[in-house]
């Protein structure tokens, strides 16, 4: 970062830089793990079975879980008492999925399954940072990190929920999950109307991550997340160095 | 507790294959507190690290769950695992955490964690 390299795109013969911008939390992450592979702590071969395990995560299997469930009233109830246990038969085992064999160093494997039901609705938060069920969820999306959501879900959550789109009746109670120690959670909303007869495939579909999360309910024939608007700062910061 | 050297490997032994809280069950031995009494949590000094936010200190709530055992964070962020204690969930009515919650949605409830030491009798 501290090359003199300047924004002057006028000279053609440099090639494009490979990345635009890079965050002090990258070159942060970056000088660490390069003083933790000089000390031996792990080693780049560890570092990189550790990246391709990340990025095989996703929602799928959580979505799946909340489907069964809901076809099977014993499994759903097996998924109340121990979120570990009933996310083994949709792949998922907290402990031994993960490269390291004891979880993942900022996950543990403490699953809690919130439960919804037709009068209480439960929304997933990290106040303090951004832990997030990602064995069996993936990566957090970037909404889900920043201050804005964390502070003012745990204060204002109706509010932000609205601004998701989903606007509920006074008779249903809200209940924010502020996951600020070794429990990890995810949300099983109420199976929709309409959704009669469909199979586990066709449930899992509309299980999106945002359902997961609690910003939203599934609907039949909503199969992604909601995608916010992206709008450009009307007074963007420049760099001139 | 004394670690001249620290074994870096030390977390790792101890979790591989169990898990993490997984491998501190039974090492906090008997909690203070049911699933259903009302407990304050306590304003305890915490100039170095801690978990327990600060919209939480003084509110009552509910345990609803004796959750697992582990070293408080504020311990274990250096290392020291020596005094697992119980993790409680506990529940508070919104209102009781912020008194200008809307008086239309008076049920509505937050729920979170506390190891044993941040939490008293209601």
């Amino acid at each position: 970062m501290s090359d003199h390299h300047d924004h002057d795109h006028d000279h053609g013969h440099k090639p494009a830089p490979m990345v635009d911008e890079v965050s002090h939390f990258e070159i942060l992450e970056m000088a660490v793990r390069e003083l933790a592979i000089e000390k031996g702590l792990f080693t780049a071969e560890d570092h990189r079975t550790w990246v391709e395990y990340v990025h095989t995560l996703g929602p799928t299997p959580a979505a799946r879980l909340v489907a069964k469930a809901w076809l099977d009233p014993e499994y759903k109830k097996l998924c109340e008492a121990d979120g570990v246990e009933a996310s083994k038969a949709v792949g998922v085992n907290w402990v031994t999925s993960p490269p390291t064999q004891f979880g993942t160093p900022s996950d543990y494997c403490n699953l809690r399954v919130l439960v919804d039901t037709p009068t209480v609705k439960h929304v997933v938060v990290c106040s303090l940072c951004s832990c997030y069920p990602r064995p069996i969820l993936g990566q957090s999306p970037e909404w889900y990190r920043t201050p804005n959501y964390r502070r003012r879900l745990v204060r204002w959550p109706r509010q932000v929920l609205t601004e998701f789109g989903l606007q509920l009746p006074s008779e249903v109670t809200i209940r924010v999950a502020d996951s600020n120690q070794k429990t990890r959670y995810i949300v099983m909303p109420v199976r929709p109307e309409g959704t009669e007869g469909w199979t586990e495939d066709q449930l899992t579909e509309i299980v999106t991550r945002d359902c997961l999360i609690g910003v939203a309910v599934p609907k039949p024939g909503i199969t992604t997340n909601v995608k916010l608007p992206v709008r450009k700062a009307i007074h963007p910061v420049h760099h001139d160095h | 507790m004394s670690k001249p050297h620290y074994d870096r490997e030390h977390h790792a032994k101890i979790a591989s294959g169990i898990g993490d809280p997984q491998c501190f069950r039974g090492k906090a031995g008997e909690a203070k507190f049911k699933e259903g009494e009302r407990v304050r949590i306590r304003d305890l000094p915490d100039i170095f690290y801690t978990r327990t936010m600060l919209y939480t200190r003084g509110a009552v709530g509910t345990v609803t769950k004796l959750v697992y055992e582990s070293p408080a964070a504020e311990d274990e962020a250096f290392g020291n695992e020596d005094h697992p204690e119980w993790f409680y969930s506990v529940v508070f009515m919104q209102k009781d955490l912020w008194p200008e919650y809307s008086d239309t949605y008076a049920n509505d409830t937050l729920e979170t964690e506390f190891p044993e030491r941040y939490l008293e009798r209601a």
